[in-house]
């Protein structure tokens, strides 16, 4: 990491802003429980991005 | 006799309370509204309340001889006080169900002062027991009555007593300690003054708390950020119970509840707290459906969820109440739940409807709470998947490298199973480790696919990675390679799976990312043949310069025919600054219509600051872009000239504008930079060269222009759309190969921006995607390694 002050960074899950320490064993979020949400919707397939071409293969799952 | 332990100091201020609880029945029967406690310098104890005072009478059916008074009785009997028959107070509290006479049991000394009727009586006891005993015959009964002393026009009751330190060890009291209770009071029994002074110190204070529990719950939550003003109230009576209760949610995770029968606090809750329990799960979960808040986030919302950041006070007054112990720690009797159910059922439903913004925020959270809950079940399966954490049974998709040092070794995350193919057959399979990972897209509309990892790639990354994952089991230390290297196509779709890796390490493993093990592939964009020559260039900017040095390449440029020609470095000189400003009119052409800034090029020193220069500026524009766009002067608020543009493109109307800080910024200055330098090469007769062609033009841009052209002839150009267009050598050689290939190192502030990116990905926010899809911005500072 780069000297100087550290970066601010929002919790991802709760929007809560605070800095970037290593301390703070749970970082970027702010406590277990922010990050253990954010674990659960990766575990969830929640989190998705757009695809432009649909062209990398028919979609394997035409649930909504 | 139980008053708490004599040892720990509880038993200690229990004494204060079993007094204050008496003045505080008085107040509850509607006879008292101050009571004053004051801690003595000797550590003694005085409770003084203007309630009726202590009967003085004798009590004609005492057994004792002679006849005592029934302020004497109740000082020195066990259960003798009012509190123990129903018809003296209709509720009562008394904290341990002994009364005073316990408290002047276990003191060194008790004087007891009443003023009622208009005369002031005296009773003294040393360890319980009265001293200077009077007696008298009445009817001629031998009685003791209470020494009166004197007349008074107040009434009331002091208890003045010194507890006993044989059997306490140590009568220290702790302000503290006496000060919340007595707050609690306060609120509990709106109205009552109750004022603490400790002379000790000389601190004092007054606890006049209206607002009842309602103030409590408010109070209590003070310090807190609270997620909504208006805080629920009820008041209600159900046969002889009477209910109030308060609930206000603040943005934490924990909850507060305190539940009170007849002032006294239960620890354990007990039937009270089940039946606002039962009201409010049925009552909030009923109006999450009825309004379909819980649809969109497809969870079901618990009555555990509901006491998240909730702050509540119930407090019931019960006749005659049963308690599990004692301590009176749990209600048990069976009458107040349904009570309690019935009005806070009643009345939340009514808060609910009547304050729609209010219900809305507390179910918001209720279901942020809902789903938090659920995400930390699926997280748990996760972790629990086999091999997430065993590590043990390394899946068959990974081909993994015969190294074993972690610092030795590498992993390259390929996305796509035909590039995860090429990569395995290409790689270096002593040090070069490849999983490959497959998006799963759904359709979600008719024409939207989105990308996702699935859940078991996920897994099956944390398996292959060693670190385990969650918080018991996570540790950076077990990496198995330190080089984590992200390979993915270099298109908007590769773009976004890269943003989804580089966010789910930052998240859930940012040691990796701050210990710099995690790197990004560079593949090449294209492939360029040039005679012999055979070249893979990186991207758009690559592409370029090559090209332009090709184009340079034996080329001259002559202003005039009598000028000198200029070339080689020269040249390529005027063409970067060239190219520069094109760049700068690219970027700016989504907010100021490109043709206008082009015209800019024209001419030098341009500005809009006075009169003349302004004139200049727009005529510029104005014939340059003749039947194009439209162009007006105007001021904005500060009076400063404005340039606006209008096109109308088949009746759409669209408008971008110039202002006077644009003029003054970096952008028109690389504009202003090559406009000085193709002014001072314009001639008449201007040609360029090159190898043995010529060619006359009018200026620079067309020189320029042929000379690209003429380069573009002899070279062949090929654009990789993916991984899996080049072939294992290829890869290897372009992207794989330590000799040739540029790895990017991910630093944390890079993980910051993908993590923002996601955000903007993820969010509801149509136009910044929009924007960065556009942009296909991924700011990763060029590191080679």
């Amino acid at each position: 990491m780069s000297s100087g002050k550290p970066p601010i960074v929002t919790c991802p899950t709760c929007g809560k802003e605070h800095a970037w320490n290593s301390s703070n064993r749970y970082r970027p979020f702010c406590s277990e429980r922010c990050k253990l949400i954010d674990l659960g919707k990766w575990a969830n397939e929640e989190y998705r991005v757009e695809q432009r071409e649909a062209d990398h293969g028919a979609p394997e799952d035409l649930q909504a | 006799m139980y008053i708490g332990d004599t040892s720990d100091g509880t038993g200690l201020h229990h004494m204060v309370f079993e007094v204050v609880d008496n003045a505080i029945d008085e107040a509850l029967a509607g006879h008292c509204d101050e009571i004053k406690i004051i801690i003595h310098a000797d550590n003694s104890i005085s409770v003084t309340d203007n309630g009726r005072g202590i009967p003085v009478g004798i009590k004609f059916d005492d057994k004792f001889e002679p006849k005592r008074s029934a302020a004497e009785i109740v000082m020195t009997v066990l259960h003798a006080g009012g509190k123990f028959n129903q018809n003296s107070y209709k509720v009562s509290g008394g904290l341990h169900g002994v009364g005073v006479s316990c408290v002047n049991g276990l003191s060194e000394w008790l004087k007891l002062l009443i003023c009622r009727d208009g005369k002031k009586y005296e009773l003294e006891f040393q360890r319980g027991s009265l001293v200077n005993r009077i007696t008298e015959k009445q009817n001629g009964v031998e009685v003791s009555p209470a020494k009166l002393i004197g007349e008074t026009a107040k009434r009331g009751t002091e208890v003045h007593f010194l507890a006993d330190s044989e059997i306490f060890g140590t009568i220290d009291f702790h302000y503290e300690i006496l000060a919340k209770r007595l707050r609690e009071l306060s609120f509990l029994n709106n109205g009552v003054k109750i004022e603490l002074l400790d002379q000790r110190t000389g601190k004092s204070e007054n606890f006049a708390h209206s607002g009842g529990v309602r103030g409590f719950v408010e109070y209590m939550n003070r310090s807190k950020a609270v997620l909504h003003s208006k805080t629920f109230h009820a008041f209600g009576e159900a046969g002889v119970v009477s209910v109030e209760v308060a609930m206000q949610w603040n943005d934490s995770y924990s909850e507060v509840v305190q539940c009170f029968t007849n002032n006294i606090p239960q620890r354990d809750g007990g039937t009270h707290l089940t039946g606002l329990r039962m009201a409010m799960t049925r009552v909030i979960n009923k109006y999450i459906e009825e309004n379909d808040l819980a649809k969109k986030a497809k969870v079901e919302t618990s009555g555990d969820d509901m006491r998240e950041g909730l702050t509540c006070v119930l407090s019931v007054k019960v006749p005659e109440p049963k308690f599990s112990s004692q301590t009176k720690d749990k209600l048990v009797s069976s009458e107040v739940q349904p009570a309690v159910q019935e009005i806070v059922a009643e009345k939340l439903s009514e808060y609910l409807l009547e304050n729609p913004v209010e219900a809305k925020t507390i179910c918001g959270k209720i279901i942020e709470a809902a789903r938090a809950r659920e995400a930390a079940r699926k997280a748990r399966e996760l972790t629990r998947r086999k091999g997430v954490l065993d590590g043990i049974g390394l899946p068959g998709k990974l081909a993994d490298c015969q190294e074993k040092d972690p610092a030795l070794s590498e992993l390259y995350l390929v996305e796509g199973d035909s590039a995860g193919g090429s990569a395995k057959q290409g790689r270096d399979r002593k040090f070069q480790a490849i999983l490959p990972l497959k998006g799963k897209i759904l359709n979600v509309e008719k024409a939207r696919f989105e990308k996702l990892i699935a859940s078991q790639e996920i897994a099956t990354l944390i398996t292959v990675l060693g670190t385990g994952i969650g918080k018991e089991e996570y540790s950076a230390e077990k990496l198995r390679y330190h080089r984590i290297i992200i390979m993915t196509d270099a298109d908007v779709d590769g773009a976004h799976i890269r943003t989804l890796l580089l966010t789910f390490f930052y998240r859930q493993m940012p040691e990796l990312v701050e210990r710099g093990h995690i790197y990004i592939a560079q593949p090449p964009l294209y492939k360029i043949k040039h005679g012999k020559e055979e070249r893979y260039l990186k991207d758009e900017q690559e592409l370029k310069s090559y090209m332009l040095s090709i184009a340079l390449k034996e080329a001259a440029f002559y202003p005039t025919e009598q000028s000198e020609g200029i070339r080689a470095e020269a040249l390529s000189e005027i063409a970067r600054q060239f190219f520069v400003a094109e760049a700068v009119i690219d970027r700016l052409s989504s907010y100021v219509f490109p043709e206008a800034l082009k015209a800019l090029l024209t001419e030098s020193d341009l500005a809009i600051d006075d009169e003349k220069q302004t004139r200049r500026t727009v005529e510029l524009i104005q014939n340059a872009c003749k039947g194009i766009i439209r162009v007006n002067l105007e001021k904005d608020e500060a009076g400063e000239n404005i340039i606006c543009l209008e096109r109308n493109l088949h009746g759409n109307i669209s408008k971008t504008q110039m202002n006077r800080e644009f003029f003054h910024g970096m952008d028109y200055q690389q504009i202003n930079q090559i406009s000085k330098t193709m002014s001072a090469l314009k001639g008449a007769n201007s040609f360029v060269f090159r190898g043995d062609q010529k060619k006359t033009v009018i200026d620079f841009t067309q020189a320029i222009q042929w000379l690209i052209d003429e380069a573009k002839k002899g070279v062949s150009i090929q654009r990789y759309k993916g991984l899996g267009e080049m072939n294992p050598e290829q890869l290897w050689e372009t992207t794989m190969d330590v000799k040739n290939r540029t790895l990017l190192r991910v630093k944390i502030e890079d993980a910051i921006e993908a993590d923002e990116i996601f955000t903007t990905l993820m969010g509801d926010i149509v136009e910044p995607r929009r924007l960065f899809i556009e942009q296909n911005a991924l700011g990763v500072k060029n590191l080679d390694v």
